[in-house]
This record gives C-alpha cells, structure tokens and sequence, in this order.
C-alpha cells in the first residue's frame, strides 16, 4: 500500500502531463493551419507579385546603393531615366538591361543609376519616391524592377499606396514604417531628376546617358534600341 | 506506468538534446549575424536562395529577424536539457512543438510564397523537427518520474 500510492500519484501525474501535451500538439496544429490560411490568402501583404524570383535571381550579389546598381568604384556610370509607369521602360527592364546587369554590372565594368523622369502621370511622383525611400534600405534596384514587372495599363491609377506597399514588402525592405515615413519627404528628389532630364533635353522615357573617363562628363545617349548599342556606349566612355 | 526500458535512457535522451540544441544556437545564430550585416547566409551550395529568403519581408517578425526567435527556442531547450524534472520535459516539449510548427509554416513559406530555399533555414528546420522528436520521447517516456528515477534509468 505504502509503495502503491507514490506511484499511483505519479501514474496521474504522467496522465495529466500526457494530456498537456496532447492538447498543446493540437493547439499547434490549428495554430500552423491558421497561419498557412492566413498567407495563403493573401494576407502576407507580397503575395500575387510577379517576377519576383527573377528579380532576386537578377540582382543577388550585386551591391546597390541608394538606386545605383554595382560596384560603386565601376569606372562607368550608365544613367537611366525612367518612368515606373511607362511600358517601354518595363520592356528595357525586362529585355535590354538584364544582359548588361549580368555582364558589365556584375564584373564591375559599369554601374547603372536610376533617375526618376516622370512624364507619365501623376501617380508617378509618388511611385518615384517610393523608389527613392526603398533604395534608402538597399531594395531601390528591387524595388524598380518588381514595379516593372506588375506595371498595370498606362496611369490607370493602379499605382496607389497599397500597390507601392506591396512592391516594397515584396522588395524586401526592410522596415515599411521607416520606408512609409521616408517616401513622403522625397517628391523634390523626383522632380530634381526630372528636371535634370529636361535639361538634357529628353523628352521621352526612357532616356539613358552614360559618364566615363573617356566620356564628356554626363553625354546624353537618348533611347539606345538595343543591350548592344548600350553596351558600345559603356565602352566608348570607359 | 509505462516502462522506461522501451525508451533511451532519458540521460541519453538528454546528452542528444543538448548537441542538437547547440547546433541549433549555432546555424540561428550565424544566419541572425549574417542578416544584422545587411546581407544574408551563404548557400554553401551556391545559387541565390539564401540571399532570396533574407531579402524577403517574411524575414522579420515585427521588425526582429526570425532567426533570433530561433536562438532564443534553441538556448530555452538546451537549458531544458540539464534538467530531469517534469518542468524541464514538458517545459522542453512545448518549446520544441512550438519550434516544429514555426518551421512547419517557414518551409511553407519558402516553397510557395517566396519560392526559393535556403539551406540554413532547412537545416534549422531539421535540426527543430529532431528535437520535436527527442523532446517527444523524453515527456512519454519519463513523465511522472523523479529525477532520481530518471537516474537510474541512465
């Protein structure tokens, strides 16, 4: 009797336990299963993006920063002038630049700026800021590219706060708070770039100029047509 | 009540946790530096899932990387491995449960949200799921127990 009773306490205090623990595993379960529900429908706030992989495959292992792509010290500067809302830039973005993103860019012969030009329409400035405030946490590059690939119909007004959100979570920045903060400030940056760009007389996007030790200061090269002639630029001015 | 000789010794079961644990602290500990640098682990594989997974915004709970939740699960159940109280087991089973589903839901993530895969974030999720395991064994093997039985079942 006396051997008895301690091990019937500890028989039902392994039950108890047991059951604890039974209870905790289905806890668990609904819990991940909430939690995949929740994602999977869109709550993860990146979700339905397109591009997203290539974009990361594109620019991983490339140093940005601010919206300049490459090794800082690259002896040329390739500058674009674009207009997130404008579809031959996102046609640049997908067939012309990427050649030279992993040629030159990523051998350090080149680095590419980008320039907000906004001619578009009025949702462009603040998408161009959005830019501006994402390459403040080193995601410009992604940011500019992941709009590109999920550019609506030309200023249809797609381009609101919550379509710029969603490009930066799915850029990767970091802190959206700090980012939300930051791209209110930087309509002047946007219309800083544009004005640069008329006074180098563009007048459509996008428009590239390119600096290089051969080159005189910053030589406006208009619309090259193709990754070649692009890249017979970079060599002239290096 | 059920037999302890069907089960590993819970001091091996113990020993087993606590390496387990410390490599856990390891693999979380090295991708949380690698990312406080800006940057991301290296894939010793190559490709770019590792740099994919840490630039994502699935990254970072409420602004603190997720690999510091994982060392602070990895430190509690390495703790719980020096114990041989029913506190420790339980206590050390809930944590791992937790673990497990966390990286249950990671993995989800990687595979269909943002479609890469990064070999830390697998292998802390191996090294969470062995645990889930061991803590699993230990709590229905030696619940009930003293630490003096539990002892003698080394």
């Amino acid at each position: 009797m006396g051997r008895w009773q301690p091990m019937h306490a500890e028989n039902e205090r392994r039950q108890r336990l047991l059951q604890l623990a039974a209870g905790a595993v289905f806890l668990a379960i609904i819990a991940v299963a909430i939690l995949i529900v929740v994602n999977s429908s869109g709550g993860g706030g990146d979700t339905n993006l397109e591009g997203k992989p290539e974009v990361n495959r594109l620019l991983s292992g490339i140093p940005q920063k601010g919206l300049v792509l490459g090794d800082p010290k690259a002896p040329v500067e390739l500058v674009e002038f674009g207009d997130l809302q404008c579809p031959v830039c996102k046609g640049y973005s997908e067939e012309i630049l990427p050649p030279i993103i992993e040629g030159k860019v990523k051998q350090g012969q080149v680095k590419i700026a980008f320039r907000n030009f906004t001619i578009i329409g009025p949702q462009s400035v603040p998408a161009g800021a959005a830019a501006i405030a994402a390459g403040e946490q080193s995601r410009g590059w992604n940011f500019v590219e992941l709009f590109y690939r999920n550019q609506g119909a030309e200023d249809s007004g797609y381009a609101d706060d919550a379509f710029l959100k969603a490009i930066a979570e799915g850029a990767g920045v970091k802190s959206i708070s700090q980012w939300e903060k930051e791209r209110q400030k930087l309509t002047p940056e946007v219309e800083k770039t544009t004005a640069e760009a008329q006074r180098l007389g563009f007048t459509g996007t996008p428009s590239f100029a390119v600096k290089g030790p051969s080159s005189n200061g910053l030589e406006p090269l208009g619309t090259p047509g193709s990754t070649g002639a692009i890249e017979e630029a970079i060599e002239k001015a290096s | 009540m059920t037999s302890p000789n069907k089960f590993p010794s819970e001091g091996t079961l113990q020993r087993l946790i606590a390496f387990v644990a410390a490599l856990g602290v390891g693999v979380a500990t090295y991708i949380a530096i690698a990312d406080s640098g800006g940057g991301a682990p290296v894939c010793i594989a190559g490709g770019s899932g590792c740099q994919t997974v840490a630039d994502s915004s699935y990254s970072h709970l409420l602004g603190v990387n997720v690999a510091v939740f994982g060392i602070v699960g990895y430190l509690l159940l390495l703790a719980s491995a020096f114990l041989a109280n029913d506190a420790a087991r339980f206590g050390g089973f809930v944590v791992a449960l937790g673990g497990f589903g966390f990286s249950v839901y990671l993995t989800y993530i990687e595979v269909f949200k943002i479609e890469a895969i990064c070999q830390w974030c697998v292998a802390s999720a191996v090294l969470m799921t062995i645990l889930f395991l061991l803590n699993a064994t230990r709590l229905i093997g030696y619940a009930g127990t003293d630490g003096a039985l539990a002892a003698d079942a080394r």
